[in-house]
């Protein structure tokens, strides 16, 4: 499923942080056709300008801190990263990884196909938040599965009840009380806690 | 051509096919490209230089225009003059790339390309497609046929043309497309389907033989004829002359060039092609820009020598039959001027829509505007 729409492609804010020269030049010039707003930046700023959605880096091992700590800051407004690279080696590969690269430009530079690495960075890494977002979600439902199986156990224990009353009881408790089953559920086993004497949290 | 060799001379690869599917209208090309270089060594309009053909035929393969590219290129060429199919531009830019030559490509295609060793003088998806999406919207009904050959061409054209329409309110009743040579049946199969659906417009992006071929079974056998019309990128005089005016008339075409626009330098160049290759000879926007392009090259040789080609280009603005023509510097496009004609009982295109200003080349533009050009300026 694709989670990027090409019509949205002139949206995208390109930051390049490269060294100026004809490799960067060229980049820069194939976004300006393309459409995108495009800025240089280099030496590496400490701070991106607002909204970067794209930022084409340079590799190496001379600047790698300062864009690693720039792109931390960069919290939870972190760009894609493009690679622009000049080797394949190992150590320079390990590098790529380590700015979690999610497509490479390669030099010299050539301006058909940095298109198609842009729609695929910016696709993987849409698809990424969509599927992360998802499980979270997953997981706090989890958590929750797992309370409600907790408070219904103490209930069927404590009143000597079939497990479906102790969950319409929940249910019927959590309405009353305006809160989620989730959350009456670990009401349940705080009070049950509390009144056989343990101290654990849930 | 004995003052040639008073001159520097400066070698130009021609490559069109002379033979094979798209030949109708490279032919045509091929006789532009050469008509404008015997104009500039006449005239000496490139200065000091005089400009050398090489004429080969790629037979509409290609394989054979790579093949020929790199016979070129060893033969010292840095100019390509040539290509119509977009498979045949993308099989010559390598080997131009790797040569760092210079391709000068004269026709229509459907965007998202830059080469730095190309020049694009054929219209952009935004030369075009925005212009005949307003026309076929505002003055004909909102149910549209599509189709095309099988090629990359007519599937991103489409596309294109595709959203156009649903902006509009329109819709694409169905997309079908045809092997380049097609034979009688898989034509007839689509001139059924259109008797059945009985859309408003039909919009093809059916090249070569393959359009022949069609317009001339919807003459015979559609039944919506005279009210539906086919609407074309690249159907032109070329394909007109070979599929006959009973076969062509009342259907449009979208381009920056007809041979029957009044423009004292179009009369000019249209008098001097027929006097070479026929009174009869047609000619064509994809003919057009194969003969401006080699004026623009000539005089920005003249400015600045064959390898200050690309630095000048964009400093010449030249006076083409179609109009002010100039490359633009970034998309190394060109700047034109849209028209849309509507084929008449004698063969020639009435226009019937004209811009009246050229329009800048944006070849990565994915979504065009969804509100139309001719609401803001007056058709003709």
């Amino acid at each position: 499923m694709a989670h990027f729409q090409l019509k949205s492609l002139r949206d995208l804010f390109v930051v390049v942080a490269h060294p100026p020269d004809p490799d960067s030049q060229l980049v820069m010039q194939q976004f300006k056709r393309i459409g995108c707003r495009t800025e240089a930046a280099w030496p590496i700023p400490r701070d991106l300008p607002q909204a970067t959605d794209i930022l084409v880096a340079a590799i190496g091992h001379d600047h790698h801190k300062a864009l690693k700590s720039t792109l931390r800051r960069a919290g939870a407004r972190r760009p894609d990263v493009i690679a622009l690279a000049d080797y394949e080696n190992p150590a320079m590969l390990e590098l790529m990884l380590d700015l979690e690269a999610l497509a490479v430009i390669s030099k010299p530079v050539r301006p058909f196909g940095i298109l198609t690495n842009v729609v695929v960075a910016r696709n993987v890494s849409l698809t990424n938040k969509a599927l992360v977002s998802r499980i979270r979600r997953l997981e706090l439902r989890m958590e929750g599965q797992k309370k409600i199986a907790k408070a219904k156990a103490i209930l069927m224990e404590t009143q000597a009840i079939a497990e479906e009353d102790a969950y319409k009881i929940i249910r019927a408790q959590a309405m009353t009380k305006r809160i989620s089953i989730e959350e009456m559920a670990d009401a349940v086993i705080y009070a049950h806690d509390l009144l056989s004497g343990r101290t654990s949290a849930p | 051509m004995a003052r040639v060799s008073e001159f520097e001379p400066i070698s130009i690869g021609v490559l069109f096919s002379e033979t094979g599917t798209t030949s109708v209208v490279e032919q045509t090309q091929r006789d532009a490209v050469s008509l404008a270089i015997s104009e500039i060594n006449e005239s000496s309009g490139a200065g000091q230089y005089a400009l050398e053909p090489i004429f080969l035929d790629p037979a509409s393969d290609p394989k054979t225009y790579a093949a020929q590219a790199e016979k070129l290129m060893a033969q010292s060429g840095k100019f390509i003059f040539g290509c119509y199919m977009s498979s045949a531009r993308r099989a010559v830019l390598p080997v131009v790339e790797r040569a760092d030559a210079l391709l000068f490509y004269p026709t229509l295609y459907e965007g998202f390309e830059f080469s730095a060793n190309c020049v694009y003088s054929g219209a952009a998806p935004n030369q075009n497609s925005l212009m005949l999406a307003d026309y076929m919207s505002e003055n004909f009904g909102e149910r549209h046929y599509f189709v095309g050959s099988n090629y990359v061409f007519p599937y991103e054209s489409n596309r294109i043309m595709r959203d156009l329409l649903v902006a509009r309110g329109c819709s694409v009743l169905e997309e079908r497309y045809i092997p380049l040579n097609p034979g009688v049946d898989e034509i007839d199969h689509i001139v059924d389907e259109i008797n059945k659906l009985e859309p408003d417009v039909i919009f093809s992006t059916v090249v070569g033989e393959g359009a022949i071929k069609l317009y001339q079974r919807y003459a015979q056998k559609g039944q919506a004829r005279g009210k539906s019309p086919i609407m074309s990128l690249t159907t032109g005089e070329p394909e007109i002359v070979e599929m006959g005016v009973e076969a062509a008339e009342g259907h449009y075409t979208c381009a920056p060039y007809f041979s029957s626009l009044p423009r004292a330098a179009n009369q000019r160049f249209v008098a001097a092609y027929r006097s070479a290759f026929g009174p009869q000879a047609p000619i064509s926007a994809c003919t057009e820009a194969a003969y401006f392009q080699v004026h623009l090259f000539s005089e920005a040789l003249k400015l600045g020598g064959p390898d200050a080609i690309l630095h000048n280009l964009p400093l010449v603005e030249y006076d083409a039959p179609q109009g002010k023509v100039r490359v633009d510097r970034t998309t190394q496009h060109t700047y034109l001027t849209p028209r849309i004609g509507r084929v008449t009982p004698s063969g020639a295109f009435e226009i019937v829509y004209d811009h009246k200003a050229t329009v800048r080349p944006d070849p990565y533009k994915v979504e065009p505007e969804a509100s139309g050009w001719s609401r803001f300026v007056g058709g003709a």
